[in-house]
């Protein structure tokens, strides 16, 4: 991609929730085009957070504008009111181990993401976390937008620090520690026009079925970054657009976790490497992260293993392909 | 018993009797005004900085079908609801403003019976209930003869002294039948007095050429816990009912150095405005002699100052009030206003103030409301518009 193609790309498919504020608009042009959209929200002990997620965007965007048609919470075993809280404020509630009981249960949020796949109707399916303590319409409306509006736009990112001109050019862009030392890195080295997605790792992001279907899902933290890799190998930047939703406000996480992610990233982006024949030999890669830890002066190694599993494109699995022939029917 | 009287009594007895069904019918559309108080409560709005929510008030008026929502020159929003005949006008207020600063965090956690955050009580809660209003009558299938002026009130608490409101009133030429204030906390309240009350606040300098070495010499903190123990030594009457409450203390920021100055805010209640008066010229006189003993500045500033106002325990508007309360199973408690509801009583409209939920942690960050309660704080709210749209309010 040269340069000129590159500021096109971001100009043509770069947008700001703000563009959007005309929601019985946007339900307009979803009835004209006669899509249905499903809205998951993966979770896992989020008592302190769900309730006004599910308030709030079930009360505006399915009883003030009817632009979610179904609204679901997909569980991976809480141990607190989760369930409950999201039950009680008229989400449907289903734990992620009762989906597609064939092929069993693994524990992540990449796994409640991929039976989202199938246990949602919508042509559309938006993602959302549950973590986000300043929930608003437009954390769904600014994703799905795109999706609406333009037939060639395949999956919408959300970003969420919006790069500001200073006197001495452009801000960078608030990316998360591990997008800004990892995989911003890693993208300039192996896809450098991925690195025009700004913040690869949100999680929030809305894509059609026929694409979420034919992608494996990682079940842990590589999700998001197969995502990126898959779709681009398959369509190109074309695919992808990107949603400013300024400010998030979430958990922050710890050094210790974020270290625990990168390896779970590079797992699955090596791998992408590797399947896609950017590198041709690729060593047994070890699944045990390693750090230190320092007590009274005495240092000892933290082991911890991390295996980025992944779920294979939904649409190899029979009970999927069943189910949505008989909703054909 | 006249037949006037028995009219009146017998439109009432029908709209109590649609209070049960109220209830429940509001409890299915619980997401319009718990949305709206989540939303609204999110965005800061410390006295003299409410735009934020104020403009997303606009927003919702106009989405919720009110005609050309208004912001006048206070910046109060109002927008009404169009009656049948639109001959008088019920006012609905909600103050928009908070006690907590723009610094403070303003989350709300949402529980199946409860929302937890700054400000939820008083008065997002409140607030969103006026701005669902529309909504909720529609949803109720509720209409109205008279218009309903629904207004978000700005500059209303501390040191503000209801501007908002008064500008509103003074500006507002409509004939009014009358005027409620709506709260979110507590449920039962029935306030139909505006109490007596005096706002001040004390600041204390230590001049730069104070003698530190003189006997009993001390920093803003220890003169003024002297001046509140000489404060706390007036005597009130019982009759009339009088109170002082001590409100805020700020001095200094570190653990060993004396600061030079300091702040006390206070109020005085009383239902007698000459208990007020005497007790202003005695704070002054305190505060002067406390000055010239102590070689300190003590300056009072008074913030507020509020006569006594009201409607009778009798007037029809507390009596069909009290009706509808025991019909929604709540306990009425006389508790004299200090807001707003003095502001509309003295521009001369017969007023109350109802609360909408129970509450606890109030003006504290974990403020929270339960949620149950509010069905019926909202019932009684409406079935009250509709008794005073009915003239079964009125002398």
């Amino acid at each position: 991609m040269t340069e000129e193609e590159k500021s096109n790309w971001l100009s043509r498919n770069t947008f700001h929730h703000g563009e959007f504020w005309d929601i019985l608009k946007l339900v307009e042009e979803k009835e004209k085009k006669d899509l249905t959209i499903s809205l998951c929200i993966p979770t896992l002990n989020e008592e302190k957070t769900i309730g006004k997620e599910v308030l709030i965007l079930r009360s505006e965007l399915m009883e003030r504008y009817p632009l979610i048609d179904e609204f679901a919470v997909i569980d991976s075993g809480s141990q607190d009111k989760t369930l409950e809280v999201a039950c009680n404020y008229g989400a449907d509630t289903y734990l992620a181990s009762d989906i597609l009981p064939e092929v069993g249960d693994k524990r992540g949020k990449g796994e409640n993401l991929w039976k989202a796949i199938h246990q949602l109707k919508g042509d559309i399916i938006c993602y959302v976390d549950a973590d986000i303590t300043n929930i608003h319409p437009r954390f769904v409306y600014g994703l799905v937008a795109p999706l609406i509006q333009r037939n060639d736009i395949k999956y919408v990112k959300a970003f969420y620090d919006r790069p500001l001109n200073y006197s001495s050019g452009l801000r960078p862009s608030g990316g998360g520690r591990v997008t800004e030392i990892l995989t911003r890195p890693l993208f300039s080295l192996f896809y450098p026009e991925l690195t025009n997605v700004i913040q690869p790792l949100s999680g929030e992001y809305a894509a059609r079925r026929d694409v979420l279907e034919i992608i494996p899902f990682p079940i842990g933290y590589g999700v998001e970054t197969s995502h990126l890799l898959d779709l681009y190998y398959k369509f190109g930047i074309e695919a992808f657009a990107q949603t400013d939703l300024d400010r998030r406000v979430h958990r922050n996480q710890t050094t210790n976790a974020l270290g625990k992610m990168s390896f779970g990233i590079l797992q699955t982006f090596i791998n992408r490497l590797h399947a896609q024949g950017k590198i041709d030999q690729l060593p047994d890669m070890e699944t045990f992260y390693r750090r230190f830890e320092v007590e009274d002066g005495a240092y000892s190694q933290i082991v911890q293993e991390v295996i980025e599993e992944e779920r294979p494109p939904m649409i190899e699995i029979e009970g999927y392909r069943e189910h949505r022939a008989s909703l054909a029917d | 018993m006249t037949f006037d009287t028995q009219t009146k009594d017998s439109t009432l007895d029908n709209l109590l009797k649609e209070v049960p069904r109220q209830i429940e019918s509001l409890r299915s559309i619980r997401e319009t005004f718990l949305t709206d108080a989540v939303l609204l409560g999110e965005i800061p709005s410390p006295t003299y900085g409410e735009k934020d929510r104020i403009r997303l008030v606009i927003d919702r008026f106009r989405e919720n079908g009110l005609q050309d929502p208004t912001l006048d020159e206070f910046g109060n929003a109002s927008g009404i609801v169009q009656g049948s005949s639109g001959n008088s006008t019920i006012l609905v207020m909600a103050h928009a403003d908070s006690v907590f600063s723009a610094d403070t965090r303003h989350v709300l956690e949402v529980g199946s019976d409860f929302i937890t955050g700054p400000g939820i009580a008083d008065n997002a809660i409140g607030l969103a209930a006026v701005v669902a209003l529309p909504k909720l009558l529609s949803h109720l299938n509720i209409k109205f003869k008279d218009d309903l002026l629904l207004v978000a009130n700005v500059k209303s608490l501390g040191r503000a002294n209801m501007e908002g409101t008064r500008g509103f009133l003074e500006t507002m030429s409509r004939p009014t039948k009358a005027g409620i204030c709506v709260e979110g906390a507590t449920q039962g309240r029935l306030s139909y007095s505006g109490l007596g009350t005096l706002r001040a606040q004390i600041n204390l300098n230590i001049p730069s050429d104070y003698d530190w070495s003189s006997f009993g010499a001390a920093g803003a903190i220890s003169h003024l816990n002297r001046l509140i123990n000489q404060l706390m030594e007036i005597s009130l009457p019982k009759e009339p009912k009088s109170k002082m409450t001590f409100g805020g203390l700020t001095a200094g920021s570190s653990f060993n150095t004396s600061p030079r100055t300091g702040r006390l805010r206070f109020e005085i209640t009383s239902e007698g405005d000459e208990v007020i008066d005497d007790l202003e010229k005695s704070l002054h006189e305190i505060c002067e002699q406390f000055s010239l003993e102590t070689g300190t500045e003590v300056r009072m500033e008074i913030v507020a100052k509020r006569q006594n106002c009201g409607i009778p325990f009798t007037h029809p508007l507390v009596k069909t009030t009290r009706a509808i309360m025991h019909e929604a199973g709540i306990t009425p408690k006389v508790d004299p206003s200090t807001g707003d509801l003095n502001a509309i009583i003295r521009a001369g409209h017969p007023g109350i103030t109802l609360g909408l939920t129970t509450a606890e942690n109030l003006r504290e960050e974990n403020e929270t409301i339960h949620l149950e309660p509010i069905y019926a704080g909202l019932a009684q709210l409406i079935t009250l518009l509709q008794a005073i749209d009915e003239g079964v309010c009125e002398l």
